[in-house]
């Protein structure tokens, strides 16, 4: 079983970079300028001959893609045209930020979506459920990329009490507080963006849950409703919770990557941005690899999951 | 009174109150009309726009909203209540157009996995979720990245082929629970091709489950225009949208110009709800004719 998962990540994972290097190569355009940017378009004609032969970019498709593969798996993504280092050299600076960003913003997600899910649950159509569905539905209309806008401008421009962009200042790498500074409008954003449809999922569960016979019982026991919540439906409820939150990390990704880019944070968003306005395509390739990767690997978590909760699910094939 | 019952009262009911049928309860009547109204007001913007909304009035740039600029002016002197309705009306196209898009090649690869055989349906899914996989913002940035200089057309090209995924899924299940239907296997006896079958006998059946989708296909795509637009990525400056109105906050920040971020974004806004509502009016509608009346179900 677990082999057949390891194969499957495979084929995925080769799956992936068969599309990543199909869309580079094939999309109109000069493969030449993802080596060597505008300088491409200046070249006299034996030098584009040169460059093409030096490069392989003369041999098929298929040669070309076996060998940045082959590259690949040694770790050799080409060089980033704009940072004139080694790509996985320029991502792993950046991996750090998008990580902390990412993961206490996942956190928190996860957590707040818990809190304010059951709150909705346990005063069922009252007036809070109601409000927090309707903010829910409203602040899911959104765009992520105006949300950052309007947190700056109010809180950075307007009353200045938090700095607008960047992980740290100048010179202030070290200081925790200064980078915790930093922080807070973005995952703010992040945070608030994706917290209440999450929430708007737990409290249809815990409702579900709610409804079943288990919960007459431990009622009828004389249990109070906190406890109920605490100690009998959320053991039930935790395991799809989870396996919805490991499916859903490309959507969180997608959007922390979104107010990165806004608040040019300097994490893996920013960069992805950075190498699309400039042409940066080994970096772009490479970025979207360790995305697919990530998240792939974050499916194969849910898929284990739902198998473990629920045997059946391994005879499904798709669908 | 010599069965041994004894009538001891009876329980007074309150009297069943007949909750009078209204037509516009539980419809969005509100979205629908607003919705129409920022459409209508795109689409006829020259009637009634008060300035050429690519005329640059460098006199009066970032101008505050006053009686002779509604909404004020950006830091081209662009007077913003025109440019919302006539950027509107390329928001929108590029909504529909990426929907429609995203739609049809959902329905078709949908329709293909749910037609064709094992091994190609098994490999169509697994190429559905590895483009699930990958954070769609990525995706859009690869290929907008490759095809070079935005239009219209190519924005929404980009939209629509990173976004039919959740359509092809559904449409695949349809499929496959419609395609021992006797009329399907009519058909392909009287000799109906593949589109003929997937475009006239199947599609009337399941397009009521992908029209919520399509719906909020829509939603996403004018979404992802504004982001991209916004971001530098999607249409330049000059070709007016929602988005690339946005694209102007960096200079917003710098000088305190709060209209030119907070308008184009409650249009946008404004828009995005109206079309959420409506979708989820349609699932809801959906799920009601769909799903069997039993109480225990419920």
């Amino acid at each position: 079983m677990i082999g057949k998962k390891i194969a499957a990540f495979f084929f995925s994972m080769f799956l992936l970079s068969m599309a990543v290097f199909s869309v580079a190569r094939l999309a109109p355009g000069d493969a030449l300028i993802s080596y060597y940017g505008d300088r491409a378009e200046r070249m006299t004609a034996e030098e584009r001959v040169w460059a093409e032969e030096k490069l392989g970019l003369r041999d098929s498709l298929l040669v070309q893609y076996v060998r940045w593969l082959e590259n690949g798996l040694k770790g050799d993504f080409g060089i980033s045209y704009k940072y004139k280092t080694g790509v996985l050299q320029v991502i792993g600076n950046r991996m750090e930020n998008t990580l902390l960003l990412g993961g206490t913003g996942f956190l928190l997600i996860f957590l707040g979506a818990l809190g304010l899910g059951s709150i909705c649950a346990l005063t069922e159509n009252g007036w809070m459920d109601r409000w927090i569905c309707r903010v829910g539905t409203i602040s899911s209309c959104i765009p992520e990329f105006w949300m950052a806008l309007v947190a700056i401008l109010v809180f950075a421009v307007n009353l200045g009490w938090l700095p607008s962009s960047g992980a740290y200042d100048i010179g202030k790498s070290e200081d925790v507080p200064n980078r915790i500074l930093h922080l807070i409008l973005p995952l703010s954003v992040v945070v608030v963006q994706h917290v209440w449809y999450y929430a708007y999922m737990v409290r249809n569960q815990l409702l579900k849950e709610l409804g079943a016979e288990y919960v007459l019982l431990a009622k009828s026991k004389g249990l109070r409703k906190g406890k109920i919540l605490c100690r009998h439906c959320f053991p039930n409820m935790i395991p799809s919770y989870l396996s919805l939150m490991a499916i859903s990390i490309p959507h969180i990704l997608g959007g922390t990557y979104l107010v990165e880019a806004v608040f040019s944070y300097p994490g893996l968003g920013t960069l992805a941005y950075e190498s699309a306005r400039y042409h940066d395509y080994n970096l772009l390739m490479a970025l979207c690899l360790l995305s697919g990767f990530v998240v792939i690997l974050c499916n194969l978590a849910a898929q284990m999951i739902n198998e473990k909760i629920d045997p059946r699910m391994k005879e499904q094939t798709y669908g | 009174m010599d069965n041994g019952f004894v009538l001891a009262g009876i329980r007074p009911l309150p009297a069943p109150r007949c909750e009078k049928e209204t037509w516009y309860k539980g419809r969005p009547v509100l979205s629908f009309c607003l919705f129409f109204l920022i459409a209508a007001g795109c689409l006829f913007c020259e009637a009634f726009i008060p300035k050429d909304p690519t005329f640059m009035d460098f006199y009066h740039a970032n101008t505050a909203p006053n009686s002779e600029f509604w909404f004020g002016t950006d830091t081209m002197g662009r007077d913003i209540f025109s440019m919302i309705w006539y950027g509107g009306r390329i928001s929108l196209l590029i909504g529909l157009l990426g929907a429609g898009i995203s739609a049809f090649i959902g329905i078709l690869l949908g329709a293909i996995s749910g037609l064709g055989p094992e091994w190609l349906d098994g490999l169509l899914m697994r190429f559905t979720e590895l483009f699930l996989s990958i954070p769609n913002l990525l995706l859009v940035l690869l290929l907008q990245a490759f095809l070079g200089e935005a239009d219209v057309w190519s924005l929404s090209f980009v939209i629509g082929v990173t976004s039919w995924t959740n359509i092809a899924k559904v449409v695949r299940t349809e499929v496959r629970q419609l395609r021992g239907c006797e009329y399907v296997i009519a058909a392909r006896c009287a000799g109906a091709g593949f589109f003929r079958i997937v475009f006239i006998h199947l599609l009337p059946n399941f397009f009521a489950s992908i029209l919520f989708m399509a719906v909020m296909n829509i939603r996403s795509a004018v979404s992802a225009e504004a982001a991209l637009s916004f971001l530098g990525l999607g249409l330049p400056l000059e070709v007016i949208s929602w988005g690339s109105m946005l694209s102007l906050s960096e200079q917003a920040f710098l000088s305190g110009l709060w209209w030119l971020i907070l308008i184009p974004g409650v249009f946008l806004i404004m828009t995005l709800l109206c079309i959420t509502n409506i979708g989820n009016y349609i699932r809801k509608g959906k799920s009601q004719t769909v799903s069997p009346q039993s109480p225990h179900l419920r």
